[in-house]
């Protein structure tokens, strides 16, 4: 059977076909930015870590978390490698994300109609955060099993609704069990990060420019495009594998957790230290949680706090971004300061000055 | 064929520099897509606790003659016993027409190592833990084993002899990987 008539007889009969091929015919206008292929090397990422997170929950027992992992490294044929792959895997879906974040706030990508997308894609950073904390928590490593505990003992000093949810999702303070709930949410959250990326990309596709003038085909112009940039992630997946496979994880959770010994710092994985910098700052009953969430809610709010209308981006609203950036990775490193130096509360503040003060007034202004 | 010989750099008709390279960007993505999924596919198998219980190594040189050593395997009890020089010549004599299922010694036994039969300890028909392992043990008129349950009876290489059952013995697959040692599965 020839490739048209196969596709025919698929599109007739299952309706997502005809969507599928029709995008590898979609024309396009030439000469996009390799910054576009970032969502499908997300997509390529998240695959992997669903694939080794597959092979890893046959050989992980939640109630003796430290040791099925250090079974899985020894004992497990290749184990040591499909660690690896979900270790460095989140590690390069975090840069990625971030990369993109920060790429759309530099060019102004969260505008109206493109808003939704930029919604959903702030969902992804939410939904990632938990996932990469829960698999952090999940390792059973000193680090671990602190960060869990100062959760729980948190979120059970919560009353009303907030603390229903909180013990639905604990299951109350950190015990043998806790670890097995833990492990379903962090599988369901990264379903959802999959059905997010998706939405997301369908939204941004929808916001885009009707493109005018001379098209290319996306077969075999863009795939070529996307086939170069996923050899580049390959290349950078095998580096890590190969020299620096614990890099930026924290030594931390390299040691078993132990109820009696209470780290003074607890070192997180590097993607997860700005937010942790960030909460860190708040202090109180649930102070850290809910800096998480006030971050994530100006992130969300970011299309409306801009006031530029149509404008196109002017050179100090550029600068300030560069800066925040600057901020962001500052955080992430403030359990290197020597305690109180005052810098933790700065950047913190600085972060949300950025977006409910600055952005506000400086699209307004470069506006007008 | 006359013309390849005359130029060996020349490019086959319909042929170009294009398909090289897609054959060769499709061959290496491939390989490397192969090389991803290979660990995660090799995980799948037995961990080492997993093998040493799928195919366990046991000991048979500690087991002395005339007695067998009972092991549990894939939910089964796995006899081996060490046969006698004289048990080995009386089975060997043994007419075929006597037997309700008719094997030869060189079925029953590894080549090599003829003194050992290895055996699933459980009656083919009322399926009941034979007895007879050790020399005291009640054995039945075949120096063998006997089931408590239907009371078959087996003869030293685990061939029925008499009794409700008709079938011989089943033999578990096993190597012997020295000769003190063998590995079952």
């Amino acid at each position: 059977m020839q490739t048209e008539a196969k596709q025919g007889w698929l599109a007739s009969r299952m309706p997502g076909m005809s969507c599928l091929c029709a995008m590898l015919r979609e024309r396009r206008a030439p000469g996009a930015s390799w910054l576009a292929v970032l969502p499908a090397l997300l997509g390529v990422l998240l695959a992997v870590l669903l694939a080794s997170g597959a092979v890893l929950s046959v050989y992980y027992n939640p109630r003796q978390a430290y040791a099925s992992l250090q079974g899985i490294a020894h004992e497990v044929r290749g184990g040591w490698l499909v660690l690896s792959y979900h270790q460095i895997g989140a590690s390069l879906a975090f840069a990625l994300l971030y990369l993109k974040l920060f790429h759309t706030v530099l060019v102004r990508g969260y505008r109206a109609p493109a808003e939704f997308g930029w919604m959903l894609w702030v969902k992804l950073l939410a939904v990632l955060l938990l996932t990469g904390w829960l698999g952090f928590v999940l390792d059973g490593g000193a680090g671990g099993y602190w960060s869990l505990f100062n959760a729980t003992g948190a979120a059970m000093t919560l009353s009303g609704f907030p603390g229903a949810v909180a013990m639905w999702f604990f299951g109350g303070p950190v015990g043998g069990a806790t670890l097995a709930r833990l492990l379903v949410f962090h599988v369901l959250l990264a379903f959802c990060a999959v059905g997010i990326i998706l939405m997301a990309r369908a939204a941004t596709r929808r916001a885009q420019a009707v493109p005018q003038g001379r098209l290319v085909a996306f077969w075999p112009v863009y795939a070529a495009q996307y086939f170069a940039a996923l050899s580049v992630l390959a290349l950078v997946f095998a580096v890590l594998l190969g020299f620096a496979p614990h890099w930026g994880l924290g030594a931390q959770n390299a040691i078993p957790a132990s109820t009696m010994v209470v780290p003074v710092s607890i070192s997180y994985p590097w993607y997860l230290t700005p937010v942790a910098g960030l909460a860190g700052v708040f202090s109180g009953v649930a102070g850290h949680i809910w800096a998480v969430i006030a971050a994530v809610a100006v992130l969300y709010a970011l299309p409306w706090l801009d006031r530029s209308g149509g404008a196109p981006p002017g050179r100090f609203y550029m600068v300030l971004t560069w800066l925040l950036g600057l901020d962001v990775l500052a955080l992430g490193l403030v359990t290197a300061f020597p305690m109180g130096s005052g810098l933790p509360e700065l950047l913190t503040f600085w972060f949300f000055f950025h977006f409910l003060v600055l952005t506000p007034l400086v699209t307004m202004m470069e506006a007008a | 064929m006359a013309e390849s010989t005359a130029n060996p750099d020349a490019v086959p008709a319909g042929f170009d520099r294009r398909d090289f390279l897609r054959i060769l960007a499709m061959a290496g993505g491939a390989v490397g897509a192969a090389s991803v999924a290979w660990p995660l596919i090799e995980a799948l198998n037995p961990d080492a606790a997993g093998e040493a219980q799928t195919r366990p190594i046991i000991t048979v040189s500690d087991i002395p003659e005339n007695s067998a050593k009972a092991v549990q395997w894939a939910g089964m009890p796995i006899l081996i016993r060490r046969l006698t020089d004289a048990q080995i010549a009386a089975a060997t004599v043994v007419a075929m027409a006597d037997l309700p299922d008719p094997a030869q010694i060189s079925s029953r036994v590894a080549p090599g190592n003829g003194h050992f039969v290895v055996v699933v300890g459980l009656n083919t028909g009322t399926p009941c833990r034979l007895e007879g392992d050790s020399p005291s043990d009640p054995r039945g008129n075949y120096d063998g084993w006997i089931c408590p349950c239907d009371g078959s009876q087996y003869d030293v290489l685990g061939r029925v002899r008499s009794g409700p059952a008709k079938r011989n013995l089943a033999i578990p697959r096993f190597t012997f990987i020295n000769d003190d040692q063998i590995q079952l599965g």
